[in-house]
């Protein structure tokens, strides 16, 4: 056939549009910024004039790479120093999330533990809640006397005062971090147990192994892919949290590559910035390159049959209550006790002091008193937060929209024309926001739209900055539920009608979205939730006509208008959760998918 | 009038080689069927001439339309070729119930609603499938689904049926039945069929003409006792036919007139062609082709064996027989069975053993046969 043929029949398929489509945009929105980042580390920035001597914005420069990288006086403290302590907290997170969440899998798929469904639903529950929800808790208990003000529960109940090491630093980081991306491991691993045959096992136990010995030889084998697939998801995003080594590092100045970011990208030097932001894309893109060796082949969606496997269950006799009581504790100390350390913190007149006297609801339904706070009102009453509340709303709302249909789209797409190089590269794409992190993504987005560029009208301070650059980041989780869904269903069912004569239009909305709707609505779900969490990626583009609610809770936390900022993370981790329970219990659709379970 | 007609057709899927220069032409009312191994290029087959795979060269003509070309870049959508498919796992929508998986399809063709009840009821009356139109197609067995699966593919009167391997997720029993269906539908909706299957029962009783495939190249396309009695070359006699045809390895020498001497180890045979001459090398490798049913064992044969085992199944016996270190296969029509390790004694009374070439495969010729 020749090329003009080709092309013609080419382009008559949908699916090829769409990939190209695809693949063209997304270039434009993640590998451009890509490149922007690259050229920002040669480049003099404005607020840099002053320590580059001679120089003027604009010029090209080393002086960055030298300083970050090659300086023997300089360097330590400023990237490496920061490079081994992310590096160091990435892997501690890796192993807690693995081991809690694995075990949790183990206990809920292979024994007889009780109240599985309840575990099932809250253990994901530290993932939906916004990463900080954990560190301010734990501030909340265990605050020792050095940064000042009062101490946390812990000490005003017992007396004792806990060591800085316990209370700050990378032991409470790797704990809050890895019990917030324990789910990934929870539900990957967790997948894997429920689907895989359970007559692997069982032809085990015929052969007379002891169930030690079928756990070492079969089932770990089994599940290495998904434990390493997790490891590999876990450490890149837990490389790029901002929020929870800002809560609980700063106290006793310990820096990660993220802490660093924000105050070289707000600060003097955003060129040494931008060059973090690239060693952590680089790290990233090498480990989904690993993920993609170890287990992109092997992975297969053919075990997703649905069978059911009826293995016996490891009985656990004696230990079955304590133990299903111990882990229902567990949970709800980590799922319920920060929310109630919230409320009460936000109705609580003078921080502290927890006598029955200086309960107020001030905070929430008070006209605002110039003593307190500046006179800001209550938060019932309190128009900002309104703005914000329905602000952080709407853009969760469209993102979610945004990325849940393009997923949709790209799932559709990507396995559509599966083993060929477009589909490859478009599915890479969808991915590689994942890898960006987030302060690094807006800092780019900021400078690259800030004034017109081609057709798009200059975006800055924009509502829609916030929507596109929203819709990209949570792309990674749309596509993935989008192409799993996808590759559930058969290619026929589609052909099926397309021989029909129905319109492609009417194939997707009358055939394959219906039949996997509950996936692709876990594909609209998984953003909405992020999107509503979200600091790091919108905390450098807001206005303040687009505030959102988590930024208004740094702002407050800033301020040290503790009582509002609690309350606020209240009503964010009660949105997040009430609207994931809601959809969960009326669609069936779950976060789960979304991660890759 | 040809209905279908392929010309010099090929697929490659990357660098593999899926079908070859493929010349195929399907006449109306006709109910052929695509057999070779699995791999072999039917289903590929099937769906370039149904529109789902886009060829990689040639030509399809339906119903003197030409619906695909390479060199003239055309390629007609699925739809507008007129043509139904047949899922092999049947590709039903499971969100539809049994009613709505045949009406959906007449309903996108904006027939009016009273319209749509007929024509539906008359299908699920035909398929006898009218008490399930309320379910779901998890809610009925292979075989119902099988039928709803025809009833959707009809509903529309398609003049070609393309069918790919239909019967083969369904037990022995429902697939003998819904092979006397499928005859039935055939003469019924007065449609060509294009079916697919690798199991040469079910081509040799259903269709009015086989094409043969092996690794995506054509090997024969005649109607199926043609086939079997005169197979093109070794794949295709030991692909048709159970139990399998006796392929005998054997070195030929042209004697008297035009009659080969074959030897295979101490066994000596006189091969008489029936009808053009056969020249073969002197001491040429050659394979006899002797179906199972053409040996005769009687008292008096020619040629003495053996009882190596024997299959009795009621209708029929298979009976293996040795013959010095040659292991030949024959069956006997009759109830009876034979003593393993018993003396027999066989004869060739008919007029159709083939001998191939052994290098290249081909049918040289039929005929005679006589022990010496
Ligand atoms: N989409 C595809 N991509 C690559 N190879 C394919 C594809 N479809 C079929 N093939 C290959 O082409 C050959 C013929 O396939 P197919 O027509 O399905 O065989 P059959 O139906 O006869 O079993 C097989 O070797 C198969 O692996
Ligand atoms: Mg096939």
């Amino acid at each position: 056939m020749n090329l003009r043929n080709r092309f013609k029949s080419f382009i008559r398929k949908p699916h090829n549009i769409i990939l190209v489509t695809m693949a063209v945009v997304l270039v434009y929105l993640t590998v451009i910024p890509l490149f922007t980042i690259i050229m920002d580390t040669f480049k003099v920035h404005s607020s840099e004039l002053m320590r580059i001597k001679g120089s003027q914005v604009g010029d090209l420069t080393l002086y960055h790479w030298k300083q970050v990288l090659f300086n023997p006086a300089n360097s330590g403290k400023i990237f490496y120093e920061p490079f081994m302590n992310t590096m160091g907290i990435s892997a501690g997170t890796c192993l807690f999330a693995i081991l809690v969440g694995g075990l949790f899998a183990w206990l809920v798929t292979r024994t007889d533990i009780r109240y599985k469904n309840l575990i099932s639903t809250l253990f994901i529950f530290p993932y939906i809640m916004p990463s900080w929800t954990l560190a301010m808790a734990w501030l909340n208990f265990f605050k020792n006397d050095l940064v000042g003000g009062v101490p946390g529960f812990f000490t005003s109940l017992t007396g004792i005062s806990t060591p800085d090491w316990f209370a700050y630093g990378p032991f409470p980081i790797v704990i809050v971090l890895g019990m917030h991306y324990a789910p990934f491991a929870y539900i990957l691993i967790g997948g894997i147990l429920r689907n895989m045959d359970a007559n692997l096992e069982e032809a085990a136990l015929i052969l007379k192994a002891n169930r030690f010995k079928i756990m070492w030889k079969v089932t770990i084998p089994i599940v290495l892919p998904a434990m390493l697939s997790t490891f590999l998801l876990v450490f890149s995003s837990a490389m790029s949290a901002f929020a929870v080594p800002a809560f609980l590092g700063t106290p006793v100045r310990y820096q990660v590559l993220t802490t660093q970011m924000f105050r070289t990208l707000n600060g003097l030097n955003p060129g040494y910035g931008y060059l973090m932001a690239l060693i952590m894309i680089l790290i990233g893109v090498f480990i989904l390159a690993m993920n993609q060796k170890i287990i992109g082949k092997r992975r297969s969606y053919t075990t997703i049959t649905g069978k059911s496997s009826n293995i016996s269950l490891i009985r656990l006799k004696a230990i079955r209550t304590p133990l299903s009581v111990l882990l229902m504790a567990m949970i709800l100390l980590v799922c319920i006790l920060p929310l109630v350390s919230f409320a009460v913190e936000s109705f609580i007149m003078e921080p502290g002091n927890y006598s029955l006297t200086n309960f107020t609801t001030q905070f929430w339904i008070g006209s605002g008193s110039p003593q307190i706070a500046n006179g800001e009102p209550g938060i019932f009453r309190n128009s900002s937060i309104y703005t914000g509340f329905f602000n952080s709303v709407k853009l969760s709302v469209l993102v979610a929209f945004i990325a849940g249909t393009l997923g949709i789209l790209a799932g559709y797409a990507i396995v559509k024309r599966k083993n060929s190089r477009l589909s490859t590269a478009v599915n890479n794409l969808a991915f590689f926001p994942y890898l960006m992190p987030s302060m690094a993504f807006g800092a780019i987005y900021l400078s690259m739209f800030a004034a017109r560029r081609g057709f798009i009208p200059p975006l800055y301070g924009s509502f829609a900055l916030l929507v596109l650059i929203g819709a990209v980041k949570y792309l990674p989780f749309a596509s993935r539920s989008g192409v799993s869904a996808m590759h559930q269903l058969s290619n026929e069912i589609e052909e099926a009608g397309t021989i029909m004569g129905i319109s492609w239009f009417k194939r997707m909305t009358k055939i394959i979205i219906p039949i996997q709707k509950t996936s692709f609505l876990s594909g609209y779900l998984l953003p909405f939730i992020s999107c509503m969490r979200e600091l790091s990626l919108f905390i450098l583009l807001v206005t303040p006509s687009t505030r959102i609610l988590t930024t208004m809770l740094f702002q407050y936390n800033e301020k040290g208008w503790n009582q509002y900022a609690n309350a606020i993370n209240l009503m964010i981790v009660g949105i997040v959760v009430l609207s994931n329970v809601i959809v969960n219990k009326v669609t069936g659709a779950s976060v789960d998918k979304g991660i890759g379970g | 009038m040809p209905e279908i007609r392929l010309k010099n057709i090929t697929k490659k899927f990357g660098k593999f080689l899926a079908v070859d220069n493929l010349n195929l032409n399907i006449n109306d009312r006709e109910f052929v069927t695509l057999l070779g191994p699995s791999g072999c290029g039917k289903t590929t087959t099937l769906r370039m001439i149904a529109g789902l795979e886009t060829p990689t060269e040639g030509e399809i003509w339906i119903d003197n339309k030409l619906v695909f070309s390479s060199e003239q870049g055309i390629d007609v959508s699925p739809d507008k070729r007129d043509v139904g498919f047949l899922f092999q796992n049947y590709a039903l929508w499971p969100h539809m119930t049994v009613y709505k998986n045949i009406a959906f399809g007449l309903e996108n063709l904006k027939w009016k609603k009273d319209k749509v009840e007929e024509r539906v009821i008359e299908l699920l009356q035909m398929l006898k499938i009218e008490e399930f139109s309320g379910r779901y197609p998890s809610e009925l067995s292979g075989g119902q689904q099988q039928r709803v699966a025809i009833a959707r593919t009809l509903a529309t009167g398609p003049k070609v049926l393309f069918m790919d391997e239909p019967l083969s997720n369904l037990d022995a029993k429902l697939r003998m039945e819904m092979r006397t269906e499928l005859k039935r539908l055939h003469v019924e909706t007065d449609s060509t069929f294009v079916y697919v299957t690798h199991d040469q029962l079910e081509a040799m009783t259903l269709s009015s003409k086989i094409c043969m495939l092996k690794e995506g190249l054509l090997q024969q396309f005649d109607p199926p006792l043609e086939v079997y009695h005169n197979p093109g070359n070794a794949f295709v006699a030991d692909f048709v036919g159970s139990p399998n045809i006796n392929l005998l390895e054997v070195t030929g020498n042209n004697t008297n007139l035009d009659e080969v001497l074959l030897n295979c180890k101490e066994l000596e045979l006189m091969y008489t062609p029936v009808s053009s001459s056969l020249t073969v090398q002197e001491n040429q490798k050659l394979l006899l082709g002797i179906r199972p049913e053409d040996i005769t064992i009687e008292e008096g044969g020619k040629l003495k064996g053996i009882v190596y085992s024997t299959l009795p199944s009621g209708m029929e016996t298979i009976v293996k027989i040795d013959f010095n270190g040659i292991i030949l296969t024959s069956v006997v029509f009759r109830g009876t069975d034979f003593q393993v390790g018993k003396e027999i004694a066989v004869n060739f009374h008919e007029n159709r053993y083939i001998l191939f070439d052994a290098e290249n495969g081909k049918n040289m010729g039929q005929g005679e046969l006589s022990a010496l």
